[in-house]
Order: C-alpha cells, then structure tokens, then sequence
C-alpha cells in the first residue's frame, strides 16, 4: 500500500516524471526521471540554469503542461491525465501563481486583479476570505493603490499585487517563475522577503523556480536540477554555498 | 510559438483584410457601372428619347454608391494598417534601433499598402466583370433583359480599380502615422501598445469635432424648419447633415467608447463579461475605428429606410383615393430596397473591417489570455469573453446607427417634403419594423461569425505563454 501524499507531508509530489520534447529523431529530453516531493508549510526553490528542465518541471506541476511518462499530485489528487477542464479548475482553486513578468490583467484594477480566482469562479470571497483579503492587502501595502490600473505601478508594486492574487484564495501551493526576474536587486529582496513572511506566517507551500542564488537563498530547502534531472537536495543554505554548488555543476558539464 | 512567427502570422492576416476590402469595393464598383451600362442600352432599345440626361443621372447615382463604399474601405484600411503597426511596434523599434530611419519605415508601409490596393482591386475587378457577365448571360436566357448588343468592358471600369488602389495606398500612409512615434528605446524595454490616455489625448480634434458636430445638428433643424415652407430646406439640410456626420467620424474616438460601455454594461457581470467589456474600450481609437464603418453602414440604410417611411406618412395625409396610396407605398418600397441593398454592401465591407480587427486583438493579446488560463479560465468561459466582445462592438454600431439613422432619415423627409404638402405640420419619423428586425439578427449573426476564427485562436493559446519570459 502506497503513502498518499498527504501523509508524507507533501503539498505535491512527481514520481518518475518524464517529458520529452519533438519527435523521436529530434527528441530532446527536458526530464529524465525525476521524483521529489514539495513539503507542505515549506518555502522550497527550484535551481538551475537555462535548460535544466526547471521550468518543465513546474508547468506539469501546476497542470499547465503534461508529462511524456511518470505520475504528478497536487495533495491527493492525481494530475496526471486529468482533463483540461479539470486542471483549468484546479488552479483556479488550490493553485496559486506568481511570474516574472505580465502578471496582472492590464483592463482590471488592483483589487479585480485581487479578486481575479474567485470572479473566475463566479462568486464573491465570503465573510472569512475578505477578511484575510483585506489582512494580505494592508500587510503588502497595497490599501492606497486599490483602484489602480497595473501601469500606473511600479514594477514591485505590480509583483505585490500578484502576491496578493497568489495567496488570495489561501491555495495549497503557490509556484513563483522567476519572481525577481524583472526587478531590480532591492526590489527583487522585498518580494522574496514577502514570499518567506507568508510561508513562516501563515504556512503558505511555496515553491520557486530561479537560477538566482541569492534568490534561493531565501528558501528553507533547495533542490538543484540539471540536464532534466536532481542532483542536489539541499536544506536552507547560504547564497554562497548555493553559487558554489551551482559552479560544480557547471564545471562537471 | 515564438513572437516573432505570431507578429508575422498578425501581418498576414491583417493584409489579407485589407485586400479582400479593396477587392470588394472594386468589385462592387465594376458591378454596379456594368449594371448602369446594361440599364442604359435596355432604356436606348424601349425608346427612351433625353438618354443624355438619364446616363447622367444613372452615372451619378452609382457613383455616389461606389464613393459610399471606398469611403468605408478606406477607414477599415486605416484601421488595419494601424492595428498591425500597434503589434509590430518591436520590430519597427528594432529597425529604428540598427538604424533605419522612421521615413522608410514608414514608406515600407504605405508601398506595402499600395501593392495590397493593386492586387485587391485588379482581383476585384476580374470578379466583378465575370460576375456581371454571367449575371446578364442568366437574365438574357430567363427572359428577363431583352437580348441586346450589351456592351460590359468599358473604359470607364479602370475608374473605381484606379479609385480604390488611390485610396488604399492613401489609407495605408494615414493608418502608419503610429510608425514615426516609434522610439528605437522601445526594442530594448518591453514594449506594450500605447495606454488609453497617450491615444485619446487629441484636444484640438475634439474642438474641431464638437464644432462640426453642433453646427451640423443646427443647420439639420433650421433645414426642417425652412422646409415646412420652402424648397430650400433640403439645401440646407444636407449640408448640416454631411456636416455633422463628418464631425461625428471624426470625433468617433470619442463617442464610441461611451456607447460601447453602455452596451458591455447590458452583458451582465460575469467575469468574461466584465473583461470583455473592459477590452472592447482599452484602445479607444481602435475600437471607435472597428465600429464607425459599421455604424455608417447602418445609419445610411436607416435614414434611407426611415426617409422613405416618414415621406410616405407625409403624402398620404393629403390623400384620399387609396389606389395612389397603394401606388406610393408599392413605389417606396421597391426604391428602398434597391437603396439598401447597394449600400448593405458598404456594411458588408465594415463587418469585414471589424471581424479583423478582432482577430488582431486576440492575436496580439496572446500572453494576457494565456495569463487568464494559467489563473483558471476555462476555454468556454474564453470563448464566451472574445463573443461576449464581438457582440458588444456589434451592437453598440448597430444600435448606434441605427439612432443616427431614425434621426437623419426623419429631417431628410421633413426637409425635402414638408412644404409639398400643404398643412401635414411636423410627423413623427416612421421606422419601418422590418428593418429593426434585420438590424437585430444582424448584429447576432455578425457577432457570431465575427468571433468563431478569434475565439478559437484564444482557446488554442496555451497557458504556459504567460509564463514565457518577455
């Protein structure tokens, strides 16, 4: 009998997670193998450089892209050959998410960028869910900057709405692509300070995908990926250790 | 799919719009001077003496015609044209950036816009001939035209081709304007198109709207006024008229973002709904362009429709025999018909101008839908956003034009009859119902189709694109 795994203490798990891009003369392998499983509470990131199949890995993850082999779960759920409808709604309603760029729709203000997952759903956040609504916009500093239109924000401010949107619906996990991509080095500290305030604060599962080691610095657990598969896995560690990891690779290469 | 194989595709279409556009204005044009031809030769055989003054007549009437269609191929032109320079900004700051000057840029547009103009308009042609032939070779054998010497390749056919690759080229250097304001800084930074306010702030030209607008209005009612006692009336009416619709053309980025929200109010609140409605208004200019064809598309019929309706009310006050009433009636309805058939066609070519410039929206919004999907949009409830869209620009032209309409068709008929008849004072203007009707399932079955080619671009995007890095 197989663990589910929630009992392992897992917001989501992949089991030898395979995806392979093209056809069979010009395949090219993103994943090979991969198994890991993202605690729950945890604010975990993801490492790698460019083509190490990190970002794959988060897309059939979050049940935007599907795996050529192996199985993937959010929670108990089983991902893997869900129905795109099925998936459509299971983000909207247990998955949070946060990019580097292009986060917020340009017609909507801020607080219908806020409210965005549950207008999708079609009903207004009950009386609890407004209260850490309005808790989540006063804590990011968004209460002057309601009725905002997202180019009238600056880059950080435009990040500190999506985290709000992220964490509005309270969702099992919540995946960052990249979040301090487009920001500047200062900026780019205050999001990942936000990001860990809500994982130790309010247990909020995060997981993050960079190739920033300062970035990843800020998270309790690391795990290193390259040329589709784990290589490293490691507990919270200094932006120095992580860079001297992220070299070994390179030079192994 | 990379950005720069979307821009292209974005290219294609939009150049394709274009020379359908030019295409059907040519056509139509070749069509309608082979029909005038055709009408004159079967007149010459009845015996018809003064033929001089009917080929004028005839002449002139198509020709208004023909100009009412390349005035709305043109604006659609326009519009295209722009809207595929708004999504192809990076590129032209790209070679602007390496060093190519906002000019030829700019005049790589217009010769593109010229050779568009050329082949839509020759291909035009060449329909419109085979068409008029095979028409007439079918009304000859049912025995519905006299078998005549019919004479269907004049010269006078190179008029509107030469008319309608003038007036693309012409429309295709108007529609590039956007092109000199392209920084090359804009190829660096992620570049997005310009935000509402930089594009509606125009204040001179909402002066000269108002102005145009408001002595237009006037002028129409003094013409009614005049034409309860005189002749003149009419005179004047139609320059108030030509005056005003002109200043409400012109200041149409105005007045359609208004009526737009009026009518994305009517949709109701659902999130596609409400996103719909906030999209059709983001680019005023854009929108206003996509509609106003349609919308003088729709007023000419009405005010045609309703013109003709009012006048009729106007004459049978004084009549008693009712074969003339019946005589009336069977005439107005048969003119009306004719009139709104040739210019539905110049609505044909708006509907063509606002099926692309959604299509183009959707392309160019690839990122954001993908976005909505990523955050838990269903395709249906896509697919209900770009329709729900569609029907909003739909009906906010339609109903729109069909205001102006009822209005201008009713002081058309007071200006020009009131004073024929003695004592019928001012009528309320008579709107023919059949005409609301074809307005209504219209406006549906143009969302409708309007929206299947974009609705199902959007819901092949996948949601992996908002992830992309910019």
């Amino acid at each position: 009998m197989e663990n589910t795994p929630s009992d392992l203490g897992l917001a989501a798990r992949v089991t030898h997670l395979g995806k392979t891009y093209g056809s069979s003369s010009t395949a090219v392998t993103a994943l090979d193998d991969v198994s890991i499983g993202i605690r729950r509470g945890q604010f975990t990131a993801i490492m790698g450089p460019s083509g190490s199949g990190k970002s794959t890995l988060m897309h059939i993850m979050a049940g935007l892209d599907t795996a050529t082999s192996g199985r993937a779960w959010l929670g108990d759920t089983e991902i893997t050959g869900l129905a795109d409808a099925a998936l459509t709604v299971l983000r909207r309603r247990r998955i949070g998410f946060i990019f580097q760029a292009f986060n917020l729709v340009p017609t909507l203000d801020v607080r219908g960028n806020i409210l965005l997952p549950f207008a999708l759903d079609g009903r207004k956040p009950s009386t609890t869910e407004s209260t850490w609504i309005d808790q989540l916009i006063e804590s990011l500093g968004l209460t002057d900057r309601l009725t905002h239109r997202p180019h009238e924000l600056s880059g950080g401010q435009q990040q500190r709405v999506a985290i709000a949107r992220a964490l509005a619906t309270r969702p099992e996990l919540v995946f960052a692509d990249e979040p301090t991509g487009n920001l500047d080095s200062r900026t780019g500290r205050e999001v990942l300070t936000l990001l860990k305030a809500a994982s130790i604060g309010y247990g909020q599962s995060i997981a993050m995908v960079t190739h920033d080691p300062v970035a990843a610095a800020y998270a309790d657990r690391i795990l290193f990926l390259a040329d589709g598969r784990v290589v490293e896995d490691r507990e919270k560690s200094s932006a120095e250790e992580i860079s001297g990891i992220m070299l070994g690779m390179e030079q192994r290469a | 799919m990379s950005a720069r194989t979307r821009a292209r595709r974005n290219d294609h279409a939009g150049r394709g719009a274009s020379v359908l556009v030019a295409a059907l204005a040519s056509a139509f044009g070749v069509v309608l001077l082979e029909v005038t031809s055709v009408m004159t030769t079967v007149l010459n055989a009845w015996g018809v003496t003064d033929m001089g003054s009917v080929r004028i007549t005839l002449t002139i009437v198509a020709a208004l015609f023909i100009a009412i269609a390349v005035y709305v191929s043109a604006i659609v032109t326009t519009n295209t044209v722009a809207t595929i320079i708004a999504g192809r900004t990076r590129t032209i700051a790209l070679m602007r950036l390496i060093g190519s000057s906002a000019r030829a840029q700019r005049r790589a547009v217009a010769t593109d816009g010229l050779a568009v103009g050329a082949i839509g308009a020759v291909a035009g042609a060449v329909a419109g001939i085979l068409l008029g032939f095979v028409g007439l070779q079918i009304l000859v054998a049912t025995d519905v035209l006299p078998d005549l010497a019919y004479s269907l390749i004049q010269p006078v056919l190179a008029v509107p081709v030469i008319v309608v690759v003038v007036s693309t080229w012409a429309a295709a250097w108007a529609g590039s304007r956007r092109v000199l304001s392209v920084s090359p800084m804009q190829a660096v930074g992620a570049a997005e198109e310009r935000s509402v306010e930089e594009v509606t702030r125009r204040p001179r030209r909402a002066r000269i709207a108002i102005l145009m607008m408001g002595s237009g209005v006037l002028l129409l009612l003094a013409g009614v006024a005049v034409g309860q006692a005189s002749p003149l009336g009419v005179l004047i009416g139609v320059v108030g008229g030509i005056l005003s619709f002109s200043g409400l053309v012109l200041g149409s980025h105005l007045i359609m973002p208004p009526v737009l929200a009026l009518v994305g109010r009517v949709l109701g609140s659902s999130a596609p709904a409400r996103l719909a409605a906030a999209n059709a208004q983001r680019h005023p200019e854009r929108s206003a362009r996509a509609t106003i064809g349609l919308v003088i598309g729709v007023t000419l019929i009405t005010m045609f429709a309703v013109a003709g309706s009012t006048m009729e009310v106007i004459m049978q006050r004084t009549m008693e025999d009712p074969e003339a009433r019946a005589g009336i009636s069977e005439s107005v309805s048969v003119t009306l018909a004719v009139i709104s058939v040739l210019v539905g066609f110049s609505a044909l070519i708006a509907a063509v101008g606002m099926v692309n410039n959604l299509a183009q929206s959707v392309l160019q919004r690839s990122r954001e839908i993908g976005l909505l999907r990523a955050l838990g949009f269903t395709a249906v409830q896509v697919r209900w956003m770009i329709l729900a869209e569609s029907l909003q620009m739909a009906a906010a032209a339609v109903a729109f034009g069909l205001v102006l309409g009822v209005f201008y068709g009713w002081a058309a008929a007071e200006a020009l009859f009131g004073w024929s008849v003695e004592g019928s004072g001012i009528v309320a203007p008579a709107v023919p119902w059949l005409l609301v009707v074809l307005c209504v399932v219209g406006t549906v079955l143009l969302a409708v189709v309007a929206s299947l080619v974009p609705a199902r671009r959007a819901v092949s995007v996948a949601p992996v694109t908002a992830l992309a890095a910019v």
